[in-house]
């Protein structure tokens, strides 16, 4: 074995240990839109702890469209979306959207060792669902989940499995929500 | 049998099932995995080996002992996709629907739940159980289209038996086949 193709091997097994195994290049592929609500609902509550501590409630968001992203940092297509979803609010931040970041099951350092590799780096808040039941509440079935909160405070769109979250369909979605459109 | 996999089975032989042409398969040249994929009545079925030593190095991370991971590391695990490509309507599944089937006779993947079980009875830690639990392939789920999901899926036979995938899905009240032929468990 040439010794690139045994360093590349050893890569993998690294990588494999921290996510869930998928050949990288053999991946399926990101979705460009987000699935309306057909019956807008209530958003549930929302109240949990960022990587330092300081709680966020999704109550405080009200007014503004707020993309909730249920991830872990083992979940491949959760760690592929996750740097469009930082260009996305760097895109409609200053527009009404806010993006917020659920980890379930994980703490704050092995979140942070993930997130600290990424560009761009998240600048939204990372929340920490250590046990699972702000998930659950949310009915979330599998990973990744999102969802949008429009102003009003109903889920208005959801999206099961990995996004492109900065690709333009998409972003138009989100652009016709907004209450600086 | 519950009823909902009662009526199934009857309702099964009245559908088209996965044209075998149709079918994929290749193998990753590093890792030495295999993939087999189908694309049938609008979605994308897919498996993918996850070798032992995959499954021990993913939850060994996640507080597994050596000791614990090891049943599951060796129950034949596969990560598994599925999409909702162009279907006609959202697609709905439960796992309990789908089967393998091992020289012609049909039997069930051992369920999320039983795992869980285990792992409540060995006295894992929760954040371990939790990773698990999560890390599977959903135990039901809808997409609606463009929707997909991957996970883990185990499915309890040794390790190099050849078997076929028998998924099953409802869309708009009437169930499909996807079936993946000649699939083959990771060898240790």
């Amino acid at each position: 074995m040439c010794i690139a193709r045994l360093i590349k091997l050893c890569s993998l097994v690294f990588f494999l240990a921290l996510a869930l195994p998928a050949q990288a290049e053999d991946l399926p592929p990101l979705t460009h839109a987000l699935t309306p609500i057909s019956k807008p609902f209530a958003a549930p509550a929302l109240k949990l702890p960022d990587l330092d501590g300081k709680l966020h409630d999704l109550a405080d968001l009200k007014g503004k469209v707020v993309l909730i992203n249920f991830w872990a940092t083992w979940c491949p297509p959760c760690r592929r979306e996750m740097p469009s979803l930082e260009r996305l609010r760097q895109r409609l931040g200053d527009q009404g959207l806010a993006v917020v970041a659920v980890d379930v099951g994980e703490d704050a350092d092995t979140v942070f060792s993930f997130t600290g590799q990424l560009e761009p780096a998240p600048a939204f808040p990372l929340l920490l669902d250590r046990d699972s039941k702000a998930m659950q509440a949310w009915k979330v079935k599998g990973l990744p989940t999102t969802f949008v909160v429009d102003p009003q405070g109903r889920v208005a769109y959801r999206a099961v499995g990995g996004r492109e979250f900065d690709h333009d369909a998409l972003v138009q979605q989100l652009r016709s929500l907004l209450p600086m459109k | 049998m519950h009823g909902r996999s009662l009526m199934l089975a009857l309702l099964v032989p009245t559908l088209a099932l996965a044209d075998p042409s149709a079918q994929e398969h290749r193998t990753d040249q590093d890792t030495g995995a295999s993939t087999w994929e189908t694309r049938v009545h609008g979605a994308t079925l897919r498996l993918t080996q996850i070798l032992p030593d995959q499954a021990r190095a993913f939850y060994i991370n996640r507080g597994f002992s050596a000791e614990d991971v090891e049943p599951y590391a060796t129950a034949c695990v596969f990560m598994t996709v599925l999409r909702n490509d162009a279907a006609p309507g959202a697609l709905g599944f439960r796992l309990a629907d789908w089967q393998v089937r091992v020289k012609g006779a049909l039997q069930s993947p051992p369920s999320v739940e039983s795992w869980m079980d285990l792992w409540t009875q060995r006295g894992l830690p929760e954040p371990a159980r939790i990773a698990f639990r999560w890390a599977q392939f959903p135990v039901e789920q809808e997409y609606e289209l463009g929707e997909w999901n991957q996970g883990m899926l185990a499915t309890g036979l040794p390790p190099g038996a050849a078997f076929d995938l028998v998924a099953r899905w409802q869309v708009e009240d009437k169930t499909y086949e996807g079936v993946l032929t000649d699939v083959h468990c990771p060898a240790h």
